[in-house]
């Protein structure tokens, strides 16, 4: 072994032969045993990282250096076609918006058409600016009394990014608030607690895109999905509401699949954290009087803030880059962030687009996780 | 009683669909398109599974996933052991930067690095699988690299000096030592890690849209045509999603405790 080849040869150096003084010179050989091993140790611990690294430089850090790259050009995907250096335009085409005013159609005397009791408003699209690139309709707001349209030159981009962000916020609150009470829930003790736990851990179990197509058949848009049939049944709907044609319905049902794939996974995270906190302290409340409502809010809540956080940053991030249930069951009817992106690179084969949207998509959650730091760090201060 | 009616409702919640695709894999195509749907089979028939498999495709896919799965996690394994071992128990210029390194990589998007990595692909001329053995890496790495390095940190100094005193170098002490100690945390990720590997859509739709015998079971899935019915043979899906469920979801059963401890670790400031 090399190193003891090494200690012995050194040791001469100690002994009658040494020059200086006594104990300075028996620490010298010592020290320069012990820093010849910190060497060691640094050059070990290099070599045992390097694999990892190489592998992180190879899948992350060089292909995402091309997709910066590819972002600034207009390169294609998979074409032969030449690429040239474009600058921010790629960025200027996703990112490009507008909010124009729409202003009320106005009949022969003026006065603002009224059908059916709300005023009629001009259509968007004269409105818009068509040129030199057309903006298109992302969505209409009203405020203060006057409507307005949101325009985009790349509309389908926008509005994913704005449907991303919505349906992370309800989707992640819905998780935290259902998960909370299954975990205060399971955190009693009952008989069959354990097979209860193992339920849960059922919906983790399930590959994403599998549980996209069980949903996908359970909302089938006729009486042959399980949704409709109960619906009808209960006089709730007629029997044919199309869960995925309908607009209005897409982003709920995005919500509602992932929801009940990943709630079970949140109450997991919550029930680790509660049986961290000590019985004695609620015990205690109890003897003082307080009812659970109070129990909770005073000290379970507080004292679960580290793993709540914890839990509310994994899911958040996660949900921002949701692309399975997107991809499989609405497919370009309609995008989360990472859909569209895959969606310009693969059918579109725009790949400076397709780049300069994940480029944006790495940017937007690097954004929300620095937000999230921050304030976990002014929590637990 | 109250109580109960609550664990009743969440039992409905979380097993309902499966029970839905179940008896829909059971039924009948005739039956499928009938409205209104049935909570039974009228006439329950295997026809579905049987056609599932016998689909060429879809059992391909099983051996392509169940290769790609066993690969990356032997593969993270190894790299991250290695790393955790240098992460949790050396001293050395850069350890804390390099930590940190790999827990932002944790949350890093795949989408980002999606165009990039095809090209990767495309330069060093890689196959389907291998390309999708090297990607999933890029998630399944850095959680391991973490939780063996908070395992490795956890081992107590004094077997380390022990083995070294008797004149172990790091890298025996690392093998006869300390290795065998963490096989539990190496079933944890292992586990974890081969789970993801199975679950992962987007690489792997992307990497083998235009080569379909390396399709892994989620992208088989997803683009899924028939045997007996060609368009949208929900029949035969849903048997396919429940052949594909069951040994996963047995695999997390049985290592429940350990899935939840592995999961809840990095949550829970312990």
């Amino acid at each position: 072994m090399s190193d003891a080849n090494e200690a012995s040869a050194r040791r001469p150096a100690s002994g009658p032969h040494a020059t200086g003084g006594d104990d300075d010179a028996r620490e010298r050989p010592a020290k320069r045993r012990i820093s010849q091993l910190l060497r060691q140790e640094r050059r070990t611990a290099y070599f045992l990282l390097l694999p990892t690294f190489i592998v992180l430089a190879v899948i992350a850090a060089y292909p995402f250096g091309q997709v910066v790259y590819s972002s600034l050009t207009n390169a294609k995907f998979a074409s032969s076609q030449p690429t040239s250096f474009i600058g921010l335009e790629n960025y200027r085409t996703l990112l490009a918006f507008t909010i124009r005013e729409l202003p009320a159609q106005l009949d022969e005397a003026g006065q603002p058409v009224v059908l059916n009791g709300k005023v009629q408003y001009v259509s968007a699209v004269s409105i818009l600016p068509r040129s030199p690139t057309r903006y298109r309709q992302v969505f209409q707001f009203s405020l203060f009394g006057k409507r307005y349209v949101l325009g985009a030159i790349s509309a389908d981009f926008v509005r994913s990014v704005w449907d991303t962000v919505v349906f992370t916020v309800v989707a992640v609150a819905f998780e935290t608030v259902l998960g909370m009470i299954i975990a205060l829930t399971l955190a009693s003790r009952f008989r069959g607690r354990g097979a209860m736990r193992a339920a849960m851990l059922v919906p983790w179990a399930v590959i994403t895109v599998v549980s996209a197509r069980i949903w996908e058949w359970m909302l089938q848009p006729t009486r042959a999905g399980l949704f409709n049939t109960v619906g009808s049944y209960l006089g709730l709907s007629d029997g044919r509401t199309d869960f995925f044609g309908n607009p209005a319905l897409q982003l709920p049902s995005m919500i509602m699949m992932d929801v009940w794939k990943t709630t079970p996974f949140m109450a997991l995270l919550l029930l680790a954290g509660l049986a961290t906190i000590p019985a004695e302290f609620t015990e205690a409340a109890k003897v003082d009087g307080a009812g659970p409502l109070k129990r909770f809010f005073r000290i379970t809540l507080p004292l679960l803030t580290p793993t709540l956080a914890v839990a509310l940053i994994f899911r958040t991030l996660d949900s921002l880059r949701v692309f399975d249930i997107f991809q499989v069951v609405l497919g370009n009817q309609r995008y989360s962030m990472a859909s569209f992106a895959q969606d310009m690179l693969i059918s579109r084969r725009d790949m400076g687009l397709s780049s300069a949207a994940s480029v944006t998509i790495f940017v937007i959650i690097f954004v929300f996780a620095l937000l999230y730091v921050r304030s976990m760090k002014v929590d637990t201060q | 009683m109250f109580f109960w009616l609550l664990i009743l409702v969440l039992l409905v919640y979380l097993l309902f669909p499966f029970y839905w695709a179940f008896i829909s894999a059971l039924k009948t195509q005739a039956e499928l398109i009938k409205t209104p749907a049935t909570l039974w089979p009228d006439n329950p028939v295997l026809t579905n599974f049987k056609a599932v498999l016998g689909n060429d495709r879809f059992v391909r896919a099983l051996g392509v996933s169940t290769l790609v799965a066993s690969s990356v996690t032997l593969l993270s394994l190894i790299v991250g052991s290695f790393a955790g071992y240098a992460l949790g128990k050396m001293r050395f210029a850069g350890r804390s930067a390099s930590l940190y390194v790999i827990l932002a990589m944790t949350m890093f998007p795949q989408i980002a690095v999606l165009a990039g990595l095809y090209a990767v692909i495309r330069l060093l001329g890689m196959p389907a699988v291998p390309s999708m053995i090297l990607s999933y890496m890029l998630f399944t790495l850095p959680f391991t690299v973490w939780v063996l390095t908070s395992f490795f940190r956890g081992l107590p100094d004094s077997l380390l000096q022990a083995a070294q005193v008797d004149g172990a170098t790091l890298i025996q002490a690392f093998r006869y030592v300390l290795l065998p100690l963490t096989a539990p945390a190496l079933v944890t990720t292992g586990l974890l890690a081969f789970i993801q590997a199975w679950n992962e859509y987007l690489f792997a739709l992307t990497f083998t849209v235009i080569d379909p015998p390396a399709r892994t079971v989620p992208v088989a899935i997803a683009l899924f045509t028939g045997e007996i019915a060609r368009q949208e043979p929900f029949g035969e899906i849903m048997a396919a999603a429940v052949i594909v469920t069951i040994p996963l979801v047995a695999l997390v059963l049985i290592f429940q405790q350990r899935i939840v401890a592995g999961l809840t670790a990095g949550a829970v400031k312990g």
